[in-house]
């Protein structure tokens, strides 16, 4: 892998980062497989898992019937006796036919039985709006799941992060739930050949600023990033945070960029009321109230489901405009 | 006279071990019902409307005539339901009493052994729903309701179309009586257990009422050497055991396996056969009750069972006597 | 039709007779306040868990249900650890974080008692595809009562282990009620196992009061799991003598006395033991020493537990995730 002088710059799209994730991690460990609706023969509806049946056999790349309950149960029977599966949940929003397998099974067996047990399982699933799916495949339901302890929750926001966490997802012991998001399958960026690793828990400053800060999780860390080129216009200097894992949440490392900028501003896709924003601007008050210039803002999704026409859509997306014009509000200024 | 019809649903029938460890089709109790309930009609059309019925805890005849209670009259005997083969014998004993022309049994040869017990001579159309089926015939519900319909009114004589079969009467030293219609059988066993039989290991003595070649169960190993069917009298006996021939005989459904006989013999009827425990005594094909080390029993096969009706006699007879059939006059409905 | 050796009997009585003794002194503390939180006994269902589990060995999985003390007993749990998890104690199998429903024995194959009804299936089918994909010839026996077989997660389950020849064995133990609601208020089928050929997997009802039949149908169909046939379900009709909850429950008539007492006068105990002593294999004295053995051991197991230290406060944050690294998000 290393004798090549690959181009320092390889880019790929964030579908083939999670895609070549897969097929490194079932190369490196026999135990590993993957189950879920289409993912076979198909390789999955958003092509993430094209190729593994060519290559792993229907063995380990499971067709399953559509059952969410007994395909989170079988990843959880099989994570419980040696070993280490990915289920996948073709939409997030089906998370809701399989939750007392997440909440009350999964999530809790370890702790319910002393410590004995060891569920190293992955669950991946596909968040988002924006492709006219409507209300019921176009959920970002992340806070649920970071509701619940014994539950790790992933939100890579590109191809390089989409690899590197779903590799320390599936390395984790733990029952980790990987959330990709739809709309950026696309994106194209530096991705290294080789099985990296980007460890959770860990949040990543992916812009340096001075002067504002914005906590932008999944397909929102590309908005705010340029929701931060609109704004230096206005002579901001505006730093960008990727938390990249949502529980356990790096509260250190946005804190620390808080109380070097002094104001801060939570953006996800996810509806805006009890979002996972709401959590983190909790945070950074409780630990910089006294750095804080101005309110932590919060920009997400209005409280309604998603709509199916795309007028509609596009007034229910958060965007980087949206971002830029929260900051400006939060900041006073003219919008 | 309209005549009355009884009902025996045996809901237990078709689904012991033999669907397990043997090919045994499964007989669900919706089925069931919807044989009864064709059966009914049948009768119905044969100008009955007044049924008597074994109750189950399944509830099976009372859901198949539920909306048929308009135009006749179904009377639940006041029998205990212990969800046992006790039910239908106690069911077969007042029904005795009850002016049943006709009886209408669903089950195999076990649900018409537990009737014989309790009733032994009353007209029987039996409908096979069970595993072994020497005793009942693969009828279909509608034509078996209108034959035994026609019988209870007196349309057919029981006389013209119905024959009385043999049995094994069972007496055990020092316990009740007992009694098989196809076969009584010595087995080498100390426990009833799962109560079928699929393994010709334990075989010792069998006392055949009718050793047919092509039928399911203990009745075929003799069919197979020396057919002896019941319009013949007299009974076979066969002593398993090394030393004579071996016969390939399908002892239970989907089952050919070779039996090795050392001898085989015709007896009369009212000649006793005895046996001797320990052992486990099989009648028609399920392990019943135990005899203890010295215990003795003797099997004789008499002519004194039910009288079977033959379905396709009936019928012709009737349709010989016009009974379906009227002249067309003005105000008949030609629907 | 299988040969069953004098020692696989006595096996069988035993491990009735020390699921009984467990639960009838379970029932006791329960009701005197000194079990916390509720306990669903077992008594009466003995020869389910006995006639499957004889066939068992530690790497063979089950799932078990909220009414899972049986099963761990008769799978060879420990009274001791078990006794302390019911008292919530440090040195319970769970380390007082569990309790009743939650009772588990991973090194036996345990996967956990249940809190929810329906929740075995889905993780029985997950042990038995690990099971062939690891190659191995154990096997998984999902208990569950006919409330469970509502639940669409049986459904869902029964369809994969079916489609894909999963080694995973469907007992159902029917004992005629869903917590207090009958089964014919329940379900518009009385045999359960009617349901199976609609999965495409034989299913057969058996006598769950003698635990011969047991132990012959559950031998067949782990015979068939481990060959690699698939799947199968065995439905034993049983009986609940105790209440939904603890012994007397809350003293609601959902059921008649005579039915319970219709229902001991085939008692799986009693049952076996008639057998046992005309086998010549246990005389009544034989029983009796047997029924007191246990209840040494249950009454050992008890003093156990009550001797045992409580877990300290600090161990509430442990045991959350796998590593230390990986504790809890920020509070």
């Amino acid at each position: 892998m290393t004798t090549m002088e690959a181009p320092a710059t390889r880019e790929i799209p964030y579908v083939s980062a999670v895609a070549e994730a897969f097929a490194q991690l079932m190369r490196e460990d026999p135990t590993i497989f993957i189950a879920g609706e289409d993912v076979a023969l198909y390789g999955s509806v958003f092509g993430v898992s094209r190729g593994l049946l060519n290559e792993f056999g229907p063995q380990r790349v499971v067709d399953t019937p559509i059952a969410e309950s007994g395909i989170m149960g079988l990843g959880l029977g099989a994570a419980a006796t040696g070993l280490r599966p990915i289920i996948d949940i073709m939409f997030m929003d089906f998370m809701g036919v399989c939750m007392d397998e997440v909440v009350n099974q999964i999530a809790k067996m370890k702790y319910m039985f002393g410590g004995k047990a060891k569920l190293p399982l992955t669950i991946h699933t596909m968040a988002g709006a924006g492709t006219s799916m409507a209300a019921q495949h176009s959920q970002s339901l992340e806070a649920w799941f970071c509701h619940v302890p014994g539950l790790k929750v992933v939100m890579p926001s590109g191809p390089y992060e989409a690899k590197g966490l779903m590799v320390a997802a599936v390395r984790d012991d733990n029952p980790v739930i990987v959330v990709n998001t739809k709309t950026i399958l696309g994106m194209k960026a530096h991705v290294p050949e080789e099985l990296y690793e980007i460890p959770l828990g860990k949040a990543h400053v992916i812009r340096e600023g001075t002067n504002f800060t914005i906590v932008a999780t999944g397909r929102m860390v590309s908005e705010s990033l340029k929701a931060a080129e609109l704004l230096s216009a206005d002579g901001l200097d505006v730093e960008v945070v990727d938390p990249r894992t949502l529980q356990p949440f790096d509260t250190e490392t946005v804190v620390a960029s808080v109380r070097k900028t002094h104001r801060a501003l939570i953006a996800h896709e996810a509806v805006r009321f009890g979002g996972i924003g709401a959590e983190f601007a909790a945070q950074i008050q409780e630990e910089a109230f006294d750095y804080l210039d101005a309110p932590v803002g919060r920009v997400g999704a209005p409280f309604t489901p998603v709509p199916f026409s795309p007028v509609l859509e596009k007034e229910y997306m958060p965007t980087a405009d949206k971002i830029a014009a929260e900051v400006r509000r939060i900041l006073g200024k003219q919008v | 006279m309209p005549g009355v019809v009884g009902l025996v649903v045996n809901p237990a029938s078709g689904k012991d071990i033999r669907r397990l460890v043997a090919s045994a089709s499964v007989f669900d109790n919706r089925e069931k019902l919807s044989i009864v309930r064709r059966a009914v009609l049948g009768a119905m059309a044969a100008g009955i409307d007044r049924f008597v019925y074994m109750p189950d805890c399944h509830g099976i005849v009372s859901a198949a005539v539920e909306d048929l209670v308009e135009d006749a009259v179904f009377e639940r005997l006041p029998s205990p339901v212990t969800d046992s083969a006790l039910d239908t014998t106690r069911a077969a004993d007042r029904m005795r009493e009850s002016g049943v022309g006709c009886v209408i049994t669903l089950g195999g040869d076990g649900t018409n052994r537990a009737f014989a017990m309790g009733w032994r001579d009353p007209p029987l159309v039996a409908i096979s729903t069970g595993t072994n089926n020497v005793f009942p015939e693969m009828v279909e519900g509608t034509i078996a309701g209108a034959a035994a319909g026609l019988v209870a009114s007196g349309a057919v004589r029981s006389g013209e179309a119905s024959r009385q079969v043999k049995t094994v009467h069972v007496s055990v030293d020092g316990e009740k009586d007992d009694l098989a219609l196809i076969d009584a059988v010595l087995l080498d066993e100390a426990f009833v257990g799962a109560r079928a039989i699929w393994s010709p290991v334990r075989l010792k003595t069998l006392v055949l009422a009718r050793a047919e070649p092509a039928v399911v169960g203990m009745s075929a190993i003799g069919g197979l050497l020396h057919p002896l069917p019941d319009s013949v009298d007299g009974g076979l006996v066969v002593e398993a055991g090394p030393g004579g021939h071996v016969v390939t005989a399908p002892i239970a459904p989907g089952l050919y396996t070779e039996v090795p006989v050392r001898t085989f013999r015709q007896v009369g009827l009212g000649e006793t056969v005895g046996v001797c425990g320990p052992g486990v005594l099989a009648l028609d094909g399920e392990r019943e009750r135990r005899l203890k080390p010295g215990q003795s029993a003797g099997l004789t096969v008499r002519r004194d069972g039910p009288l079977v009706v033959d379905v396709q006699l009936v019928l012709k007879l009737a349709a010989a006597r016009g009974l379906f059939r009227t002249a067309w006059s003005e105000g008949t409905n030609g629907n | 039709m299988t040969d069953i050796a004098a020692d696989v009997l006595l096996d069988i009585h035993n491990r009735m007779v020390r699921i009984r003794t467990f639960e009838e002194e379970a029932g006791k503390l329960m009701e005197s306040g000194k079990i916390p939180g509720a306990l669903h006994l077992y008594v009466g269902e003995e020869a389910v868990a006995a006639g499957v589990m004889v066939h068992l060995r530690d790497s063979d999985q089950i799932t078990s249900t909220h009414r899972g003390h049986g099963h761990l007993v008769a799978k060879g749990g420990d009274l001791q650890k078990m006794y302390a998890e019911l008292f919530g104690r440090a040195t319970g199998y769970c380390k007082g974080k569990g309790g009743s429903m939650h009772i588990s024995d991973l090194d036996l194959g345990m996967l956990g008692a249940n809190g929810i009804v329906g929740a075995g299936p889905p993780i029985a089918i997950g042990a038995a595809f690990s099971n062939k994909y690891r190659g191995t010839d154990d096997v998984t026996c999902c208990f569950f009562g006919d409330g469970a077989s509502n639940e669409g997660t049986f459904h869902e389950a029964a369809n994969m282990a079916a489609l894909y020849k999963l080694p995973v064995i469907f007992v159902c133990e029917n004992n005629g009620f869903g917590e207090f609601t009958r089964q014919e208020r329940h379900q518009a089928i009385h045999d359960i196992a009617d349901r199976a050929a609609g999965y495409g997997m034989p299913g057969i009802v058996v006598d769950g009061m003698d635990a011969l039949a047991v132990y012959e149908s559950a031998g067949e169909a782990i015979a068939r799991a481990r060959r690699g046939d698939g799947p199968t379900f065995l439905e034993y009709k049983t009986y609940r003598y105790f209440d939904h909850v603890g012994v007397r429950g809350m003293g609601v008539i959902y059921r008649e006395d005579s039915e319970v007492l219709e229902w001991r006068q085939r008692d799986p105990i009693a049952l076996m033991e008639a057998r046992l002593a005309e086998q010549g294999l246990l005389s009544a004295d034989g029983a009796a020493q047997v029924h007191e053995a246990a209840l040494a051991e249950v009454r050992e197991a008890i003093a156990f537990a009550e001797a045992s230290p409580f877990p300290e406060p600090s161990a509430l944050m442990e045991d959350i995730y796998t590593t230390a690294a990986g504790a809890g998000g920020a509070a």
